[in-house]
């Protein structure tokens, strides 16, 4: 017997090569929980498996903050920590510093434990989100060159307005570069001072997405001066990216719909808002140029002419009514002279001979009206229509005029 | 004019108001000029403010500069 060594020895050998060596002091184990114990102390026993063997693990109490959910049987992890040796039993073991889910539920976890501490950072609030500015020159985009995502968002872009600027960083959208493409792109275009940039890709599964919730993609879209709207994949598809944009769209389409405005709607509201302005300024014009000719009828109304000429106006309207009421009056007179005139011609003694009737005159010449003027054998002028009877009184006879009734 | 560096969505807003302000029967013909003057050169600036030439979309290569895409 050469050597003969202690257990302790031996065991204190080994554990020194386990911590010489530098993979065994930091590593990822993938596996399977079984035997999971959660001690009084906190500390938490339990074995790792696959269908290769298994391998005890350990979580002390001080390194519970590695772990954010409740371990359990079967629960397929992902366990980062060193392998050492335990020298009291003669093992080594898996001491874990962080414990996460693998596959599908790996990223999930990884997803929801990055939105829960970006969001407790304030990185989601309201008050970070920069306004999408209405109209714009420049528009960047950072996404893969190729695929349906970039034709939609140029198609679209400039189907809404041909005039627009495009500037596309041809980023890497999916794998291990991908995240950190994505952050480049968006630094570049920031730096060329685009004035929106849409941040995107097509859909996907959640592993071809993953990029967009990276927390340096995050960080990189929060720490953008330019307003970044994200598109990525389709309504459905949610990241941190979403999360943290100034603007969500639901797709790559949609993104472009959001950034760019519609040049010929830009035109129609110029036009009306040019035909308004013009109706409106008329409409007070027209309405200026009335009031002027109101005031200028007033004002003529008002001044010592058109007071001179009312005057005048006046003085011939009485003038009129004086003529015309004095041709009235001399009217009703004329009429007044030709009915006495045709009342005097009626009279007239002349008239009355030729009709028949005789004017009767006594020798001194004196008219004869009755019996009691003349006597037997007085002499009597007869004057008749054209000459005159010299006539002597035989006899007079008065008249006994009896009375009717 | 004193809106130098007024974006097209505040200038469209003003112009709003001008048309508004314009509609006011109470205002003096001299505001109104003013007003109407203020809102073409308005409509001015938001046509100015779009350019209408049409570009080719830009890709930034790996040295950072600008090709045709």
């Amino acid at each position: 017997m050469k050597n003969v060594y202690t257990v302790g020895q031996v065991n204190a050998y080994i554990k020194n090569m386990f911590t010489q060596d530098f993979l065994l002091q930091s590593l990822m184990v993938k596996g399977e929980v079984s035997n999971c114990k959660y001690h009084s102390s906190g500390h938490i026993y339990f074995t790792l498996k696959d269908e290769k063997g298994t391998i005890p693990c350990v979580m002390f109490v001080r390194d519970r903050n590695g772990l954010q959910f409740r371990l359990q049987e079967g629960q397929q992890v992902v366990v980062t920590g060193r392998v050492d040796v335990f020298e009291r039993d003669g093992k080594y073991q898996l001491y874990a510093r962080q414990i996460v889910q693998d596959g599908a539920g790996f990223l999930y976890e990884r997803f929801e434990q990055l939105k829960r501490s970006m969001r407790e950072q304030g990185m989601f609030a309201p008050e970070y989100k920069r306004p999408i500015p209405g109209y714009i020159r420049t528009l960047g985009v950072v996404t893969a060159p190729t695929g349906a995502a970039v034709r939609d968002i140029i198609n679209i872009a400039t189907r809404r307005n041909p005039y627009i600027q495009i500037i596309l960083y041809p980023a890497v959208v999916q794998g291990q570069q991908a995240a950190e493409s994505i952050v480049n792109g968006i630094r570049a275009l920031e730096r060329l001072g685009v004035d929106v940039m849409i941040v995107g890709r097509g859909g996907g599964t959640i592993e071809d997405l993953w990029a967009f919730n990276e927390e340096i993609v995050a960080q990189a879209i929060f720490d953008c001066s330019v307003p970044v709207i994200s598109a990525v994949g389709h309504e459905t598809d949610t990241t941190i990216a979403d999360f943290v944009a100034d603007l969500r769209a639901p797709t790559p389409s949609a993104g472009a719909e959001l950034a760019v405005f519609d040049y010929g709607q830009f035109r129609e509201r110029m036009t009306e808002l040019s035909a308004g302005l013009n109706a409106r300024m008329r409409r007070k014009l027209d309405w200026e140029r009335m009031r002027l000719q109101k005031a200028g009828v007033k004002l003529q109304y008002l001044s010592p002419a058109g007071r001179i000429r009312e005057r005048r106006g006046e003085l011939t309207k009485r003038e009129e009514r004086l003529k015309e009421r004095m041709g009235r009056r001399l009217t009703a007179e004329q009429n007044r002279l030709r009915l006495a005139a045709e009342r005097l011609r009626g009279l007239s003694p002349a008239e009355k001979l030729s009709q028949g009737f005789s004017h009767v005159a006594d020798a001194a010449g004196h008219t004869v009206t009755d019996v009691r003027g003349v006597e037997p054998g007085d002499l009597l002028t007869i004057h008749v229509k054209d000459g005159r009877i010299l006539a002597e009184v035989k006899k007079k006879e008065e008249w006994q005029w009896k009375k009717n009734g | 004019m004193e809106e130098e560096r007024m974006t097209l969505d505040e200038a469209f807003r003003k112009l709003d108001e001008v048309t508004k302000a314009l509609e006011d029967e109470h205002i003096s013909l001299e505001d109104s000029f003013q007003l109407y003057q203020k809102g073409m050169q308005l409509l001015k600036y938001c046509n100015d403010g779009i350019d209408t030439v049409e570009k080719k979309v830009l890709v930034i290569n790996g040295e950072g500069k600008l090709d045709e895409f």
